[in-house]
């Protein structure tokens, strides 16, 4: 019944079982949407969080999901800037991907601060000084550059493209998108290292604090390659996830083994300096304030094995696995690297946000656990399954796969 | 990291081996500052339905105590244990970590005394601040103060209650400051020289054995001066170099080595 | 269409710009930071002339003079009175919290009755008339149970029982009737002992928790951070006062006795001793029953500690030995050996009565209320003056017709018939004489200093006044009559406006005897016959016995005290691994008449083979800040009669712990 919504030349599920599939979400969604009214309406306190524990799930998630949708932005600018061709054909999924990896991570920061009617003081009192102003700035506007990336993509659809005007506005939007491109690139490579910085300028959590270049602590650089070594491989695991869901090519393999290798060659280098700065952290700086490594790891919840699952098993690992042709090559393996990799920078985020504020300073004091409760979940999960509504919607009627007729309907 | 100079330096010197962690001194701190006790109901909120309930006193990580006596111990067994107790205001660091991590200048160093200052209707609750504590010297207001009818009837006019979503933390009493100053302009005395005592926080007013000592540690005719000064005196974290403007006494070497973190060999 | 790459960017451009210089955006966003500070549930504070009144506050044992801080004429605050000896400045948690139980929503709001189950208002008048009828009808069964250990008002309530023909005037359980017992009763004599802690050297508290419960709290805590003196703390528990004192002797509670007579053995060893008719009698029951040998194989304290202890007393020049508890043996033990040692026990006059018919303080500490209730004693009418004995005492306590006066709701005013809420100290004329333990005669008088927003009446005014038409002449028609008279009488510079102060002279303690006979059967330990021994211990933060936890307190009680609902006790590894439970497991004591249930706690501060509990928690009536929190240790005691000195205690109490 909406087939005339349809991208040209292709085809979709019917109506109703599109309908059962948007109604299951949407339940999900719906249930994130309750944890989110508790949450604004009694306040924060519904949550786990707690003083000593300020930082938790949302942030954690918020930091995982702008590391993973960097895909939208290196990609961007390897295409629009450096521009390699090949990645025209993913480019569009980048986008949207990298969308809801930003516009959901603001929903969930309006939740996560105390006061969402004064989220827009960063900009009428900045504080220069602060990472996280800097982060405030960046992923604002860079969510305004992706939802000007993202437009003209709708309005290419195919009934709207036959309004002039729109066309037209489509037309001169696909022109200026260097422009933007190079602006996301800037801005999002800023709160990347910003969002590293935030941790590393800590100067009373041993655990993240570290020395750095000019302003900038080692974490800044090691967030920007860390997200650009995983945002373009999560790209490819979406994409393949939807393949799978819906029974079509829609990249051709090439694509997804060039994104593999671009990501890869960026983990290499990462993980190259993350167990450098490790090694400095380690050895160097946790001496001079009388700490040794084994202080900074705790019980089950803060051990050791968490930090060595993030460094080899989802970081050397793969990033041998992707820099290696003969593996690279082969979807399954392409894969599991792609999904070790974005283990890997989640495990990483995760660490920097709890782990650091949950190591107790203090000698007299204690470690203490956290858990995220539901709501925290139902929130999170809610923007998942946001994405998920925003996929659906854009595959069904958006032109997304400029592949996706020849590799199917030849 | 460069630190702001100040003429008047407001510090604490707390004697650890006087305070008996009685707790005289949160109770006056949470009167003066009107941190309002903590109630499970919130029956004027509108919708009852999907109000929740607020939390218990007893889960410590979600009360608001800009003082907050910990308790050490020496960690032997019988007989040979012993036990301290060491109270836990706002550090006013020279160098706070919490204010240059604010992205609202909510927090800042900036005035005369050193007092590191937390405007509350500046702040965005993102507690970026209170991870970068290392003392967790600062709180979040998890939910709305509410008093019990009647116990509003008056609160104390030194600070304004603070709505949920906010962060706080101890300020030395700062209306107290504000008030010994006018009162030195009032007698023409020079207000960035106030004498010993003539400003003190509620704690060290209320403290039972005396075991807080408030004053300007830049000024020798202080007490807190010299006391900072003593060879038991010791600051909190040291070694990570925010440089604590509460400093604290104890005779027991074992209460000392607390102080700090001395695991790597390194010498006391 | 012209509408090219030129035309889009300017047109982009200029929207965005034009929305700017519209007032949307700027006013949305003033607003905006107006509303997020000014939602209308936050209240607003009030300001005004600030002015600090001095006053007394009655919600710790001993009392706290205090400085009621106000604005604009309204109370918001407490702090210490430095120019009260009792205060110097400083305060007790639950006096510096005193206002906010003042402004408390569990204030008894009008005089109540019950009919039936429930409570329904009754006018003043009516209650009078309710009571004289029910004091009429019951013939002189009447009964008086007091809380306050200080305060004039006990003159007015004594004398008004001795015009109705009763003697039964009670106080609660307290350190200082035992003292008082051992003292004036035992021991022969006059005054109230008091211990110079100010001119002492060298100070052993026998489980006297000095710094955080003990006597007068406040002033012991200025006295201990003014002067030098060496302390040595000794009990069960490593309590918050042997946080700070020099050392820690573990003693077991009902060895106290034995473990003072054990160092007054190497006392008169060293030749001390005291002009008492018995003195002959006490050395040989010292030194024939409490010989190093015995008192290590009775206590388990090694010779070798009591030894030294005696040493450093004997070196000092001014030593002093506080003892604590209901004990009347320990109590006389320990003023044996002050007595020994000529140190710092000192004895304090009292002051002059100003109700003739009325009790003295000595006086009033003579009858046991724990012995009466236990005999199965049902009064026709009970008159229950500031205290919680529903809540506070180990037994059952029954009455006939039970009257209430307290300020708040409690679990006695919930049993009561009539409940006759009690105006706070801030709002009425009150006064504190010599608290217990306290060095100088000490009288402070206090004025109301806020005024009262309910139905309340001041229970000395309610009981002039029902003495008037009982036609029992006291002498005075109001309580400021009668504190004004007591002021006088006691010398104080006394002004209804500010009320009045007064502090004299300590006397040299002189005893008929050293109460040898009692000794010789009292002072040796009596254990019960559960697993492990019960040590009770009191912080102020958590309440008195008179008073529930107060507001702001629940976020200061530790989780070593309370976690959720549930108390916690403390016990070494050692006791733990024999009960064969670990920390944090969730056990059952059981002892006395009760249960209790609690988590675990393990504490290196805990002799082996006891289990420490604090009193305060349980409360079944009262607000969200004490109800439900916890439960009640003063139900697991097992009350017992010492020997000789017949006097009930709850030392050696002993409880079986099950976990669950």
């Amino acid at each position: 019944m909406d087939s005339k919504l349809f991208p040209e030349g292709v085809q979709r599920c019917s109506f109703g079982q599109f309908a059962t599939w948007m109604t299951v979400i949407t339940a999900v969604f719906l249930v994130g949407v309750y944890s989110a009214v508790l949450v604004l309406y009694n306040g924060i306190g519904t949550t786990g969080l707690d003083n000593y524990f300020g930082f938790g799930l949302w942030i954690t998630f918020d930091l995982a999901v702008i590391a993973l949708g960097a895909g939208a932005f290196f990609t961007g600018f390897l295409k629009y800037i450096l521009k390699i061709k090949q990645l025209e054909k993913i480019i569009n999924l980048t986008v949207i991907v990298g969308f809801i990896c930003y516009s959901g991570a603001m929903l969930v920061l309006t939740l996560d601060i105390g006061q969402p009617g004064r989220a827009w003081f960063g900009y009428w009192h900045p504080n220069v000084h602060s990472m996280l102003t800097e982060v405030i700035f960046c992923i604002t506007c860079y969510c305004t550059v992706l939802v000007i990336e993202y437009v003209p993509l709708i309005l290419e659809q195919k009934q709207l493209n036959k309004i002039p005007f729109i066309h037209a506005l489509a037309h001169n939007m696909h022109v200026n998108m260097a422009l933007f491109a190079g602006l996301g690139t800037f801005l999002s490579t800023f709160h990347q290292g910003s969002l590293g910085g935030m941790y590393g300028v800590l100067i009373g959590r041993p655990y993240a604090f570290r020395e750095g270049f000019f302003i900038w602590p080692w974490t800044f650089f090691l967030f920007v390659l860390s997200a650009v070594g995983s945002g373009p491989v999560f790209t490819v695991l979406v994409c393949t996830f939807m393949e799978k869901l819906t029974g079509k090519k829609l990249v051709e393999y090439k694509v997804k083994a060039l994104m593999g290798k671009i990501a890869g060659t960026m983990l290499t280098i990462y993980i190259f300096l993350k167990i450098l700065d490790t090694w400095a952290w380690a050895t160097g700086y946790l001496p001079s304030v009388g700490l040794t490594f084994d202080d900074m790891f705790y019980g089950v919840a803060y051990g050791k094995w968490m930090m060595f699952t993030e460094i080899v098993l989802c970081g050397v690992v793969p990033a041998i696995m992707l820099i290696t042709p003969a593996i690279r090559n082969r979807p399954f393996l392409l894969y599991t690297a792609a999904l070790l990799d974005c283990a890997g920078v989640t495990i990483n985020r995760y660490v920097f946000t709890v782990q650091t504020i949950a190591f107790p300073a203090m000698p007299f004091d204690k470690w203490f656990v956290y858990y995220p409760n539901w709501v925290e979940w139902a929130s999170s999960i809610m923007i998942v399954a946001y994405g998920f509504l925003v996929l659906s919607l854009s595959y069904r009627y958006l032109p997304v796969f400029p592949q996706e007729r020849r590799l199917n309907y030849k | 990291m460069q630190t702001k100079e100040f003429k008047v330096k407001w510090g604490m010197v707390i004697d650890i081996d006087k305070c008996t962690g009685c707790g005289a001194c949160m109770v006056a701190c949470q009167v003066e500052n009107n941190i309002a006790p903590m109630t499970a109901k919130d029956p004027h909120n509108y919708v009852q339905a999907i109000t929740t309930d607020r939390d218990d006193a007893s889960n410590k990580l979600r009360t608001l105590t800009w003082m907050n006596v910990y308790e050490l111990s020496n960690g032997k067994s019988f007989p040979d244990h012993e036990v301290a107790y060491l109270p836990r205001p706002c550090m006013q660091c020279e160098n706070p970590a919490c204010v240059p991590v604010c992205p609202v200048v909510a927090t800042d160093k900036n005035e005369e005394g050193g007092i590191v200052s937390q405007i509350y209707p500046r702040c965005i609750g993102c507690r970026y601040c209170m991870a970068a504590c290392p003392y967790h010297a600062r709180y979040f207001n998890w939910w709305d103060p509410l008093y019990p009818v009647g116990m509003d009837k008056q609160l104390s006019p030194a600070a304004s209650p603070r709505p949920r979503g906010v962060v706080e933390k101890c300020s030395f009493c700062h209306t107290r400051f504000q008030q010994a100053k006018d009162l030195a302009r009032q007698n023409d005395e020079d207000p960035n020289n106030l004498p010993d005592g003539a400003y003190v926080t509620a704690c060290t007013e209320v403290c039972p054995t005396g075991a807080i000592t408030f004053g300007d540690l830049n000024n020798p005719e202080h007490a807190v001066h010299d006391l900072a000064k003593g060879p038991n005196a010791f600051r909190l974290l040291e070694k990570l170099g925010l440089h604590p403007q509460v400093y604290y006494v104890s005779k027991r070497e074992w209460v000392r080595k607390q102080g700090d973190n001395y695991k790597a060999g390194d010498k006391h | 269409m012209g509408f090219d790459r030129r035309t889009f960017i300017q047109a982009s451009v200029g929207v965005t710009v034009g929305i700017l210089f519209t007032p949307v955006p700027w006013k949305l966003a003033d607003d905006v930071s107006i509303w997020t500070q000014n939602w209308p549930w936050i209240p607003k504070l009030k300001y005004g002339e600030q002015l600090d009144k001095p006053a007394v506050s009655k919600l710790c044992d001993s009392g706290c003079a205090v400085n009621v801080r106000t604005v604009a004429g309204n109370a918001f605050g407490t702090e210490g009175n430095v120019d009260n000896p009792l205060s110097r400045g400083g305060i007790c948690p639950i006096c510096a919290n005193g206002v906010q139980v003042m402004n408390s929503p569990n204030r008894v709001k009008g005089p109540m009755k019950k009919v039936g189950d429930t409570f329904e208002p009754v006018t003043w008048d009516d209650a009078r008339a309710l009571l004289a009828d029910k004091l009429a009808a019951g013939g002189g069964k009447v009964a008086v149970i007091s809380g306050d250990q200080t305060g004039t008002a006990n003159e007015v309530f004594s004398g008004f029982l001795a015009g109705l023909g009763s003697e039964d005037f009670f106080q609660m359980p307290c350190d200082m009737q035992a003292a008082s017992r051992a003292y004036n009763g035992v021991m022969g004599g006059a005054g109230q002992v008091g211990y110079d802690l100010e001119n002492a050297d060298y100070v052993l508290l026998a489980g006297a928790d000095a710094f955080e419960s003990w006597g007068p709290t406040v002033s012991n805590m200025k006295t201990f951070s003014a002067t030098a003196a060496k302390y040595v703390f000794a009990g069960p528990v490593q309590t918050r006062t042997a946080s700070v004192t020099a050392r820690w002797v573990p003693v077991p509670e009902e060895g106290m006795a034995a473990f003072i007579l054990g160092i007054a053995h190497h006392v008169l060893k060293a030749g001390k001793s005291v002009a008492a008719a018995d003195f002959a009698k006490f050395r040989s029951v010292v030194m024939d029953g409490f010989s190093p040998a015995k008192v290590e194989a009775a206590i388990g304290v090694k010779s070798a500690v009591t030894a030294a202890l005696a040493q450093d007393l004997l070196a000092a020049s001014k030593p002093v030995v506080v003892p604590s508890g209901l004990s009347v043996a320990a109590a006389n033990a320990a003023f044996a050996l002050n007595l020994l040692l000529d140190g710092g026990m000192v004895s304090v006059p009292e002051f002059p009565k100003v109700i003739d018919s009325a009790l003295s303080v000595s006086q009033r500490m003579e009858k046991d209320l724990l012995a009466w209730v236990n005999k199965g004693s049902n009064p026709a009418v009970a008159l229950v003056y500031e205290a919680n004995p529903v809540y506070a005492l180990p037994e059952e306590f029954k009455a006939g017709f039970l009257v209430s006066f307290s300020s708040v709701w409690d679990e006695t005013s919930e049993k009561a018939d009539l409940v006759l809420p009690a105006t706070f100290t801030y709002e009425r004329f009150d006064d504190i004489q010599s608290p217990y333990g306290i060095a100088k005669p000490v009288y402070t008088a206090g004025v109301p200093v806020s005024r009262k927003f309910l139905d309340v009446m001041t229970p000395a005014d309610f009981i002039l006044g029902l003495a008037a038409k009982m036609d029992i002449d006291l002498g005075f028609e109001t309580f400021a009559e009668v504190i004004a008279a007591k002021a006088e009488a006691v010398g104080a510079d006394y002004d209804e406006e500010v009320g009045g102060f007064f502090e004299g002279e300590t006397v040299v303690p002189e005893v008929a005897t050293l109460g040898a006979s009692v000794l010789a059967r009292g002072a040796a330990p009596v254990r019960g016959t559960g697993a492990v021994s019960l040590a009770p211990y009191s912080q102020l933060i958590i309440g008195s016995q008179n008073v529930a936890t107060t507001p702001n307190a629940p976020c200061v009680i530790s989780n070593n005290q309370l976690v959720g609902t549930t108390m916690v006790v403390m016990m070494s590894g050692m006791t733990a691994q024999k009960l064969g439970v670990a920390a944090g497991d969730k056990v059952k004591l059981s002892g006395g008449n009760g249960e209790a249930t609690a988590l675990v706690k393990l504490n290196e501060g805990v002799l082996p083979g006891v289990v420490a509990a604090p009193f305060g928690f349980g409360h079944t009536v009262g607000d969200e800040f004490s109800k439900g929190k916890g439960d009640n240790v003063y139900k697991i005691l097992t009350v017992r009669f010492e020997a000789a000195t017949g006097a009930s205690v709850w030392n050696g109490s002993t409880v079986n712990v099950a976990k669950m």
